[in-house]
């Protein structure tokens, strides 16, 4: 949010910080209707489609006729020709970039796998290599990117866009992502866990659209949650606030790679599942176990298991947070209710019992690409939108 | 999405034979050893990686394989049975393919022509192009490849269009192994990511693929298991998913012993 300039009470700065007000909503939702707006910022009806009106002339937001409940509206967004802003999601063995235009429509994707215990600067020089590609591919020009959100499997600090946890990404520690990143490609870089953005994405364009409490929960290679507190992520100290997978749950249990023991990820992470199976099935790759959780006793039996454990770690997190929806993502959840249907039995069989009802737990509804699309969502909020008539927003 | 699965490959107990096996496979070019009593497995819903120096031996193995090469000694093993493997033609029928390294594709002939150079559909004497096309999308589509359309030039393509058009070639008559000799070479990384995911799909429809790379970045990414190979001898099997960069280098560049952390001999 823009605070008002220095002098407060005058016409003009009280102009100014209404523009600014209107375009950081803008920026944060991507498209909203006028009425919209009017909840989100608290102005009035006037003010707010006398500055829309504004904006549009000035080429900075862009409105088009829409329909809510029925009746007619006007929806706002960020003008197209404002630029470009990617996501980039690292995950344990693959690389997602997106490129969106600043209404958050993503306009070109591209996934890459990646080795295990991939690096840090191949990695990112890769993804500097791919931005150039798929932004030439749009006929754009690289300096139309106005930022970057990058989401990394391990809690980062948001601040210093390091990861600020040892033995959680080989390769990884102590390189400053954001700084790198931004110095390569010239444009503010946004680094974040990636269950925070999944949660993000989710919030804000998906399955947990309109709720302002929630919790996100990526099950793939291993587990985090994104804690989504009054519509924001909670991020803790240096990042690191939802890292469930670390949550002991077995005494004594198989060591884990973050160095303690019975973490919830020795129990649930691909490689606990996967070996589970190799017995019977020999090999299987997490995406192996997904394809056959529907058909196959055995997988389908690991799976249940893994949704029971999740389901009682997460009671926790619910007794603390209380959120409106349990949001569940990452390549595990594409096993769809092998893994939900326990995971939603034990939860609620833990669960204190309120007036609200039982909280809903769900699919994550941009699947495989909530983390990216988090990114993109992370990248417009850090990106600097210039007003052209008044002062400069976001960070 | 499995559109092309193989049968037999979906039960989970169909693991545990190879589909291909080399068992002590030795080949010289007069007096360089090319091959020095090599044993590889290859199974179904399987990556296997070949890597290795310049002059390894990687494009002999994948020759050996693929029927365009046969060893001086050792057993070909196909289903269990010895086989002899004496042309490409011999080993497609037995349900070995090869996409190419220089991918021999025709740039003036259109992605439908080029897949099925060789091996039009006819019916009634007459080609039956509105077959060929359907079936050359549905193979394209398997692969989720991003093409203009399926009457585009060769030419038009981008390598790794190009690429993806060798491989839905060498996917035609579905068979059970792919070899795939240096498939993202000379490509952007772009490129590479289609190509890449597409090997991934390959294998997710239940074929076993023989990958042969000097990318090790590409191979670690891909593979399920990685074979290294030193100087014509096998210097090492290892667990893709268990692996790091530094033990599989360490065994191409033969420093230290040959099986190391994660390694298990096939």
């Amino acid at each position: 949010m823009a605070r008002d300039r220095a002098t407060p009470g005058s016409q003009t700065s009280l102009r100014e910080a209404n523009r600014a007000r209107i375009l950081s909503a803008v920026q944060q939702r991507g498209s909203l209707t006028q009425v919209e707006l009017a909840g989100v910022t608290g102005l009035s009806a006037a003010t707010i489609s006398n500055i829309v009106k504004e904006l549009t002339v000035a080429g900075v937001l862009a409105t088009a006729p829409t329909s809510r409940s029925g009746r007619r509206a006007q929806e706002v967004s960020l003008a197209r020709n404002l630029g470009l802003v990617a996501g980039v999601h690292f995950a344990e063995r693959s690389l997602r970039v997106a490129v969106a235009d600043v209404s958050l429509r993503v306009v070109a994707e591209q996934r890459l796998p990646l080795p295990y215990e991939h690096r840090a600067d191949e990695g990112l020089d890769r993804v500097g290599m791919l931005l150039d590609e798929m932004v030439d591919s749009l006929g754009a020009a690289p300096d139309e990117v106005l930022a970057v959100g990058v989401g990394l499997a391990a809690p980062v600090d948001t601040a210093t866009g390091t990861v600020s946890a040892d033995g959680v990404l080989h390769g990884w520690e102590g390189v400053a992502v954001g700084a790198q990143l931004g110095a390569r490609l010239g444009v503010p870089v946004r680094v974040d866990n990636d269950a925070n953005l999944g949660g993000l994405a989710e919030l804000r364009l998906g399955a947990a659209r309109g709720a302002r409490d929630a919790v996100y929960v990526r099950v793939a290679q291993g587990v985090g949650i994104g804690v989504l507190v009054g519509g924001r992520v909670v991020h803790g100290r240096v990042g690191a606030a939802g890292e469930i997978g670390h949550l002991p749950v077995v005494d004594d249990g198989e060591p884990c790679r973050c160095g303690n023991r019975g973490c919830l990820e020795t129990v649930v992470g691909s490689a606990a599942l996967t070996a589970r199976v190799a017995g019977t099935h020999g090999p299987l790759l997490l995406r192996d176990l997904v394809a056959r959780a529907h058909d196959d006793d055995v997988v389908r039996a690991v799976v249940e298991d893994a949704g029971r454990v999740l389901g009682r770690a997460l009671s926790g997190a619910c007794l603390l947070l209380d959120p409106e929806v349990v949001v569940v993502g990452g390549d595990l959840a594409r096993a769809g209710e092998v893994l939900l249907g326990p995971l939603r039995t034990a939860l609620h069989a833990r669960a204190l019992r309120t007036s609200a009802g039982p909280v809903p737990v769900v699919a994550a509804q941009l699947g495989e690409q909530a983390e990216v699309r988090g990114g993109v969502v992370a990248a417009l909020e850090a990106a600097r939108v210039t007003v052209g008539l008044g002062p400069e927003v976001g960070a | 999405m499995s559109t092309g699965t193989v049968a037999g490959a979906e039960k989970g107990t169909a693991r545990r034979a190879p589909l291909v096996a080399l068992r002590g496979v030795t080949h010289s070019f007069g007096a360089v050893r090319a091959l020095v009593d090599v044993d590889l497995d290859v199974h179904a819903r399987e990556v296997v990686a070949v890597v290795g120096d310049n002059g390894a031996g990687k494009s002999t193995l994948a020759a050996v394989v693929a029927g365009a090469l046969v060893p001086d000694a050792g057993e070909v093993v196909v289903d269990g049975d010895e086989v002899a493997l004496t042309s490409p033609a011999e080993a497609r029928r037995l349900g070995i393919a090869m996409a190419f390294q220089d991918l021999a594709l025709c740039d003036d002939l259109d992605i439908v022509e080029n897949i099925f150079l060789g091996q039009e559909l006819r019916r009634g004497g007459v080609l039956d192009e509105v077959a060929m096309e359907s079936e050359a999308e549905r193979l394209l589509a398997s692969l989720a490849a991003r093409v203009p359309s399926v009457r585009a030039p060769v030419a038009a393509l981008s390598g790794g269009q190009r690429q993806a058009v060798a491989i839905a070639r060498s996917l035609l008559g579905d068979p059970r192994v792919l070899v795939l000799d240096e498939p993202t070479a000379a490509l952007g990384v772009t490129q590479t990511a289609e190509v890449l995911n597409i090997v991934e799909r390959v294998r997710d429809q239940g074929h076993g693929v023989l990958l042969v790379s000097h990318s090790m970045t590409d191979v670690q990414a891909v593979a399920d298991r990685i074979v290294v190979l030193r100087r014509g001898r096998l210097n090492g099997v290892f667990d893709a998913s268990r692996t790091g960069y530094e033990d599989i280098i360490a065994a191409i560049t033969g420093v230290g012993p040959g099986l190391r952390r994660g390694g298990e001999r096939s």
